[in-house]
Order: C-alpha cells, then structure tokens, then sequence
C-alpha cells in the first residue's frame, strides 16, 4: 500500500509461543484429509493419500509457513505451491522412484495428470495456505499491515458487483455466463442473472478479505484478479458447483476443455474486477485516509503520471520491436492489421507499434508503482503480458473484427504460439521502463522524499507476489496448451 | 518461486524461439509445435524453482554465516565544491534547478540556496493578490518541495566577503532574544538577490508608500484598501472621506498598470458592502513619469490600455513625478492628491547588498558581467537577473531586468559554471524575448507577442483574447500542478462570487 498507515506497525498478537506446534501439526493435518478426501483423484488409497498429504503439509509449513502472515498470501503461496509440486511430482520424482514413464513426456499424458492439478489445487494449496495464512495472521513477530474490515467487505462487494454487471452486459445478450458454467440449469432467467451476481459479489468481497493488504495499485491488483480468477475456476465450475448440482465432480482434462470459455470469462473478469477494485480502495484510501495530513504521501501525482505514461509509451514502442519478428511469424500481427495470414506490411507495422505504445502507456500507468528492480519488474511485466494476451487477441481483437469474443479452446488453441510474442513484450517493456524511470531517477534519490517512495515500493520479505507470479504465469501459459 | 515463475518465459525466448533458430530451423509457431515442447517447459520451472531454491539457500548461508550484507557506503568525494546562490526569485530557484540537472548524482558538487522567503513568488499574478482575486499562498511555490539536493538556507544576506570567499547571513531572532549571524563559505558564489525599490532619495515617500515586491507587500495592499473602505464608511463627512477613498499609484509600468487595473476593480467591486459611500467618491490615480503609460509595449497599445483604464474609471496623470508624501497627502510638481494611500512601483535598484561589493557596476548599480555571467576580474563570481547589468552576447544589447530573462540567464550561467568546473569552454548569454502581456482589468489585456525568427515583428492583441491568452500563457508558467490548480479553483469562484473583503492582518 501507498500511505504511510501501511507502513509495517506492530499490533496486538497472541504469545509467540501458542502457535509453536500448532501449526505444523494443523498443516499436517489437513493437508492430509484433504488429499485423502481427494484419493480418488489421485489413483491411491485413502491412507497413502494421507500420508502423501501430511507429508506435503509438513513440507509446505517448513518452507513457506512463515511468509503466509494473511489467508490471502497463504492462499497465493499455496496454490503457488501446488503447482510447482504438480509439475515436481508427475514429472520429475514419480518417474524417478517409480521407474515408470508416467511423466509429462507427451500431451497426453500431461492430461492425464490434470485432475491432480485440480486436487493439489483445491485440496492442497487452498486449505494448507488459508489455514497457515489464518494462522499467521495471529502470529507475532510477522510484518503486519493494518486491515480494514469494512473498507475490504464494501469495495471488494462492490467491486464484484459492478465487474459482474459490466461483464455481464456483454454475456446477457448471448446467455452465456461464464461464472455460471457448471451449475444445473436455473428454472428462469433472472434466476440466473440473480446468481450470476450473488457470484460475482461473492467472489469481489473474498478478493478484497483476502487481497486488501497485498494490493498495491491497479497494476498488482490487474495480476492478483488474474491469479484469483483462474483458482475461482478451478474452485468454482470444476468443483463446487457440480458438487451442488449433485452431478458429482469430474476433474478430467475432458471436462476443463469443455469449461475453457469459462476460464477465459473468469479470467476476464478478475481482470476487471482487478482493476475497479484497485480504482475505488485507491478512492477510499484518498478520501478517508490519505487526506489525513498524518498519513498523507509527502510526493504528490501529477508530473510522475505524465512521465510515466511518457516513460511507458517509449517502453511499449521497445516491446513492440522486440516481439514484432514473433507476432510476425505466428500471424498475429498480420490478424491485428485485418490482413489475414499474409505480410501485413508498413500498415500492420504502424498499427502494431501504435498499439504497442498504448499499452506500454498503459503498463506505465497501471505498473509504476510496482516494482523498482529488474527481479521485480520483468516477472509483473510477464504478467502484464500474459494479461494483455487473454485481453487483446483472445477477446478485444475478435470482439472488434467479427462482434464476437471467441473464447472456444480450438480459438485458444490456434492462438497459443502468440503467448510467447507477449510474454516477450511484457518484459520488454518493464525492463526499458525500469531502465528509463532509473535514469531518471538515480540522481533524484538524493532527495529523501524520492528515496521514501522507493523504500514504499519495495514489497517486505514474505510478500506472495512471486507466489502469484508463478501461479498465474503457469496456469495462464499452461492450461491453453494442455486444454486447446 | 520467482525463479519458477521467471522458467516459463525463458522457456518461450529459449526453447520455442531461440534453439530452433540456431539450430538453423523456423520455430514451429503452431500450437502443435508448442506442445511438443512441454517436456521443455516443465524442466524449464522446474530449473528455475531449484536454482532459486539453492540461490536463496546460499543466500541464508551466508547470512548466517557472515552476517547481513553491508550497505554500500556512499562514497565521500575528497574535494568538495561548495555553489552558493544567493537569492530565491526566479533567477536563483531556476538556476539551481539548473544545477541540479547539471552535476545530478555528482555529490563532489554541494549547492546551498540562500533566501530571505521560503518560497518562490509568481510575481505576475501578485496585483490579483491585493486584488483579492487570488490567495496570496496560491501563487507562491515552496522552494523546499521544489529542490531535490539543493541546501535550502532561509535568512537574510548581510554582507559577502569576496577576499575570504564567504558570505555572512543575519542571525535569526530566538526565544531567548539572542541572534547568532551565520557564515557561509563558498566555492563558486551566483548572485540573484534581485532589486529593491528605489525612492530616488525621498524619505517620506519611503516612510509612507506601499512597496510591490513581496506577498506581504500585496497582502498589506489588500488589507489597507478595506481599512479605508471601514474607516470611510463610518466617516459622515464628505471631505474627509476623499483621501480615504483616493488610491494614487506611482509608475506606469507592468506592475504599476497592473496593480491599478486590479485595485480599481477591487475597489468597485466591494462598494456593494459599503452602502454608505458613492461609487464616484472611489478613485485610483496612476502617476507617471512619461507621456504615456506601458512604455515596455507598443504606442497604440499603451493607448489602448491608457483609453480602457480611463472607461473604467482609473485617473492618470501622465508627464508627473510624486515629489514627496505627507498624510492625507500625496505631492506631484505641480499638482496635490488627497490620498491616504500611495503605492510605489516607480522604480527599483539592486540589493544593499549589491551596493556594498566591491564589484564593477553599471549606472543603475547593478553589477556588471560578462557575456558568459560570470562576474569581471572576479573569478567564481556570477551575477543575474534584476540585480546583473546583462549585454546580450549576439546583439550587444543590454538585457531587460525581467523575469522572462532571468530565466534563460539562470539557464545559461548553470551551463556555464558546470563547464567552468569540468573545465570546458563557456558560452555567450542570448535570447530574444518572446514579447510581454499585461492585464489592465476586468477580462481586457495586451499582449505584444515577438513573431519566432523575426527579431523586429511583432503580433498585438488586446481585450478579452489578449486577457484569455495571459490567464492561459501564466497558469501554464506557473509552477507546480497543484497551485495550478488552486489558482483555476480561486478564478473560477471569482466568477460566481464577490471579492472577499476579510482583513487577514492587524496592519498596527
């Protein structure tokens, strides 16, 4: 956060000593009957899941148990966590103690390991990360950050409510609700725009419990919608709503190809919700907060804006460059140009460039905040571009050139090789906007009002961004290719 | 994690794009083609989640073993060079801006800036101030907020000791009543101490006038206008009441012009809380040396604004001189103006401070420089602005004491003291004025623009497009977004509503 309120305070907490042994022995135990639940899932016995689980609650408390001070950064830091053992165990230990060549060496056997994606996911990460997380926020000792109930409970409901109406609004001519996907069929259709935004605000006032102390500006706020959104689906039309519908869950790679366009729209709408949430906490904190002479920036806005947006334009062009041979080669470009498949020439160039600038301005405006080092800017500008892919080619592109966003898993699909163009033009756009902002700023520093900001934007040890940046990028990258 | 998080794009860049290329192969841009990479991938986060698990191993490692990283100590530059600028007006702040810009992370360069307020005034806006248009805060910038490694010093410039190299402040006043004079030594030494006004050696004008140089003066302006207003309000007789309400304002230039115009519209504008004196007892007097007023601008506009001024109720004696000043009594040549107010803007000559430096000088008494600034035969002397004798390096012409100047002066001597030190060639001072506006009352202006590229054209507006074209040309050139702003905000409710008439200091 911003203000000076947000800078670590110590609050009252509980003896350092009463959560000890709690919480190896809390991770280990529901870690363990989560994944035991799960067995089915995992193709092994109730016990050897237990077992597996327990071991892997142990595994996760050792090493990311301190850095879950919130539910919301354990939740990020466990489904980080599950993923990473995802990929670990199919392909790398499994094959190895087993001797077998169950690993990810084909498409199709990577999906065949996604229902223990969705296990690890839903019965591993998100319990074990929210338990630690409740758990660290008693905690003594952590850095903590004050939390406002109320502002989290109406701006994230808020949020959610108005993401859900301007998604809708797209949706609702074509009755097709992604955040729906996966329930029975409702009897009428305000039934279905009722839950459609009971869902929605649901799922806005979690994001604003969860995320209120980990959002930083519209830019972090942008990947932590992402992140939420693709566990939202996971959760949501994958477990719990069939789970409701009595259909019984069905994690086959089979059924998340069928729920692709789903993903996309709860990716797209945590997008959104990203950012109208980020847009009125920012509000909030200025009028009721900041307006405090007390906590109040001692830099103001105003000339960092403009060159930032300056800044960025600059950047964007350099990203432009730098994935234009790629968007070339995979005919993205081409497409973006409404030339087909062929060389889109001088007209594609400077449609592709303009573009590129714009969003750049974009990432200045959204991402200034965010990072002040390479390690920090180019994974937020990899996000960036992963973001920009499920925005621009997936949805904005086909939405202006035929009136309909096709978000199928065969578009997904035809589209996969662009993914690289934008992950390239993410990062190359934070890293000339670092290099830009450092040239700048690198005498500025003397003056202790600009090294304060720079101390305000740097993350405390712990946060769960890389957590987020893992989760989001691997999920973003590799569920279009495994469900295409 | 970030490590894992940072495989996946690498491996986009590496595996999907750069292997195949030198390999002598086209990347398979094809989805089919990208699956097949997927092994890639996996190995690719699982590379990177186990090098950042062993980096942040060693890391802990040795942190344990020798302790947390030693900041890096900043480097202390063995020869210091100390730049004193003396003055905060627009040639010192801009000057060291200037600077800051030149010499940026360089800390081998210490600046200090010296001056008696802590703020910078927009002195175009400052007759809107007594005006009671503007805030007074609203048109200053603080000159802390503004100076990102500059040294800000707040007092008053005593004397300065050119053999020694020092320059000595007066001691602030303590609670105790004590007062400790300050001494500052200098490297390189820039003189911006501006002008004071010149009375031209008559006390009692001196004793009695307004100055209209600083905030206060402006706010003391305001708050005297309605003292009278109060006191000619509760006076029953008609005579007595004439001096009250007679504002006589000395010089025809800008400022001259410019407080009158906004005075004379201040003065009408509150008559409406006033019920019991006459529009007609209300008068401003505008007394000038010249045969007409503006003498900065074109003949026909110096009419103009000589001709609207008059429609709106401003007397002018023209071809007069304030001889002396008396209360209730303001003495021209020939002529008596019963007047309790006088305000002096016909003149001004360099700082005291000026006057006692042994330093060449022109006949004005400012200090003469050469072409590159720096001061004759004083070696890391500079002088600009009001209180510098400027020739123009290019025409030989001498340059105007205005603000438009001191600008691009400050520009250039920040230039030019930088090259001195690096020892690098100076360059001469040179430009050409852009051309002058001036306000001259209710929504009616002059502006006299320079044509670019043609030193003798000029292009003349007036009325309400000239006043639109001022507003627009000095927000724009006021500094700081925020007092941008707040200026827009006073304009706008100025429209809606009338002048505040609340007196904001006990003028006894």
């Amino acid at each position: 956060m911003h203000g000076s309120h947000d800078l670590p305070k110590s609050q009252p907490t509980s003896n350092p000593e009463t959560f000890l042994w709690i919480e190896p022995c809390a991770a280990v135990l529901v870690s363990g009957v989560c994944l035991m639940l799960g067995h089915t899932q995992l193709a092994t016995t109730p016990a050897d899941s237990f077992i597996f689980g327990a071991l892997l609650g142990l595994l996760f408390w050792w090493g990311f148990g301190n850095r879950a001070n919130s539910p919301g950064a354990g939740l990020i830091w466990g489904l980080g966590f599950a993923a990473l053992v995802w990929l670990l165990i199919p392909a790398g230990l499994l094959p190895l103690v087993t001797g077998t060549q169950r690993s990810m060496s084909t498409l199709s056997s990577a999906r065949s390991h996604f229902p223990e994606l969705v296990a690890y996911l839903v019965l591993l990460g998100m319990p074990v990360g929210l338990t630690l997380g409740i758990f660290g926020g008693f905690r003594s000792g952590a850095v903590k950050r004050e939390f406002h109930w109320g502002r989290a409970i109406v701006v994230g409901g808020f949020a959610g409510t108005l993401s859900g109406l301007v998604f809708s609004r797209w949706m609702y001519e074509g009755e097709f609700y992604p955040l729906l996907a996966g329930l029975p069929q409702l009897n009428s259709r305000s039934e279905m725009v009722g839950f459609h935004f009971l869902v929605a605000l649901l799922i806005g006032a979690s994001f604003g419990l969860l995320f209120q102390t980990d959002v930083r500006g519209l830019g972090s706020s942008m990947g932590w919608g992402l992140g939420f959104s693709i566990f939202c689906w996971f959760f949501g039309p994958l477990t719990l709503f069939p789970l409701l519908s009595g259909a019984g869950v069905d994690w086959s790679a089979d059924q998340g190809t069928a729920l692709f366009g789903s993903l996309v729209g709860h990716i797209i709408y945590g997008l959104i919700l990203g950012v109208i949430y980020a847009a009125i906490d920012r509000a909030w904190l200025k009028l009721f907060i900041q307006s405090d002479p007390l906590n109040r920036e001692p830099e103001g806005t105003g000339v960092n804006v403009l060159r930032s947006l300056s800044w960025g334009a600059l950047a964007g062009l350099a990203g432009g460059v730098a994935a234009g041979p790629v968007l070339l080669a995979t005919g993205a470009l081409a497409k973006l140009a409404g030339f087909g498949n062929g060389f889109p020439g001088l007209k594609g160039l400077v449609i592709h460039l303009t573009v590129s600038a714009l969003i750049g301005m974009m990432y200045g405006l959204l991402f200034r905040n965010e990072g002040s080092s390479l390690s920090v800017g180019v994974p937020w500008g990899c996000v960036f571009g992963l973001i920009w892919w499920y925005v621009g080619p997936m949805t904005l592109v086909p939405l202006l050139l035929t009136g309909v966003a096709d978000w199928s898993a065969n578009a997904a699909s035809a589209l996969l090789p662009s993914i690289i163009g934008h992950l390239l033009y993410g990062a190359a756009t934070a890293t000339v906007f670092l290099l830009l902002e450092h040239r700048y700023e690198r005498w500025l520093l003397l003056d202790p009002k600009n090294s304060l900001r720079e101390q305000r934007r740097m993350r405390p040890v712990g946060t769960p961004a890389p957590a987020l940046w893992f989760f989001a990028l691997a999920m973003g990258v590799l569920l279009p290719i495994l469900l295409g | 994690m970030t490590g894992a998080a940072l495989g996946i794009p690498l491996w986009g860049l590496i595996s999907v794009v750069a292997i195949p290329v030198f390999a002598g192969q086209m990347p398979e841009w094809n989805a089919e083609g990208m699956r097949a990479r997927l092994p890639a991938l996996v190995a690719w986060v699982l590379y990177g989640a186990l090098f950042g698990l062993i980096y942040q191993a060693f890391n802990d490692l040795a942190r344990t073993r020798w302790g947390p990283e030693a900041k890096a100590s900043v480097p202390v530059p063995s020869l210091l060079t100390h730049v004193v600028i003396l003055g905060g007006g627009f040639a010192g702040m801009k000057t060291a801006q200037c600077l800051e810009e030149e010499f940026q992370k360089n800390i081998s360069v210490h600046i200090t800036l010296v001056s008696e307020t802590n703020a910078l005034l927009f002195t175009p806006m400052l007759a809107e101030v007594a005006g009671s248009s503007l805030e007074p805060s609203h048109i200053s910038t603080p000159l802390r907020s503004s100076l990102h490694r500059t040294e800000f010093v707040r007092g008053r410039v005593e004397g300065i000791d050119l053999e020694k190299r020092c320059v000595l402040l007066e001691g602030m006043n303590s609670s105790d009543g004590t007062s400790e004079p300050r001494q500052i030594s200098y490297d390189q030494l820039v003189l911006a101490l501006g002008s004071v006004p010149n009375y031209l050696g008559m006390p009692n004008v001196e004793r009695r006038a307004f100055n209209f140089k600083s905030l206060l003066d402006a706010i003391r302006i305001r708050n005297h206008i309605i003292e009278m207003f109060e006191l000619a309000d509760r006076e029953s007789d008609a005579s007595r009441r004439t001096p009250l309400l007679t504002f006589v304002i000395a010089g025809g230039g800008f400022a001259g012009v410019e407080l009158a115009g906004a005075l004379n519209d201040f003065a009408h504008g509150i008559l409406a809380d006033y019920p019991n004196l006459n529009r007609d007892e209300v008068r401003v007097v505008l007394v000038h040396a010249g045969d007409r007023i503006l003498p900065e601008l074109s003949e026909s506009l110096g009419r103009y604004a000589q001709a609207k001024m008059e429609e709106r109720g401003v007397q002018f004696r023209l071809n007069a001189r304030v001889r002396d000043a008396h209360p209730g009594i303001v003495v021209l040549q020939d002529e008596e103006i019963r007047s309790e107010t006088l305000v002096w803007t016909a003149g001004t000559t360099p700082s005291t401070v000026i006057k006692a430096l042994n330093v060449e000088k022109d006949k004005r008494g400012a200090v003469k420089v050469d072409a590159n600034l720096s001061v004759c035969a004083r070696p890391g002397l500079w002088a600009l602005g009001d209180c510098a004798a400027v020739t123009d390096a290019k025409s030989g012409r001498p340059c105007p004491p205005t603000a438009q100047f001191a600008l691009r002066e400050a520009a250039t001597l920040a230039s030019n003291l930088a090259a001195h030190l690096a020892g690098q060639p100076l360059k001469g001072f040179h430009f050409d004025s852009m051309g002058a506006l001036c306000v001259i009352g209710h929504q009616t202006a002059c502006a006299e623009l320079t044509v670019p590229f043609s030193r003798t054209r000029a292009l003349r507006f007036s009325g309400l497009f000239a006043w639109l074209m001022w507003r627009g040309i000095y927000l724009s050139k006021l500094p700081g977004l925020e007092r941008k702003i707040r200026v827009l905000f006073d304009w706008t409710v100025e429209l809606f509503f009338p002048r505040d008439i609340v007196q904001t200091i006990d003028l006894k």
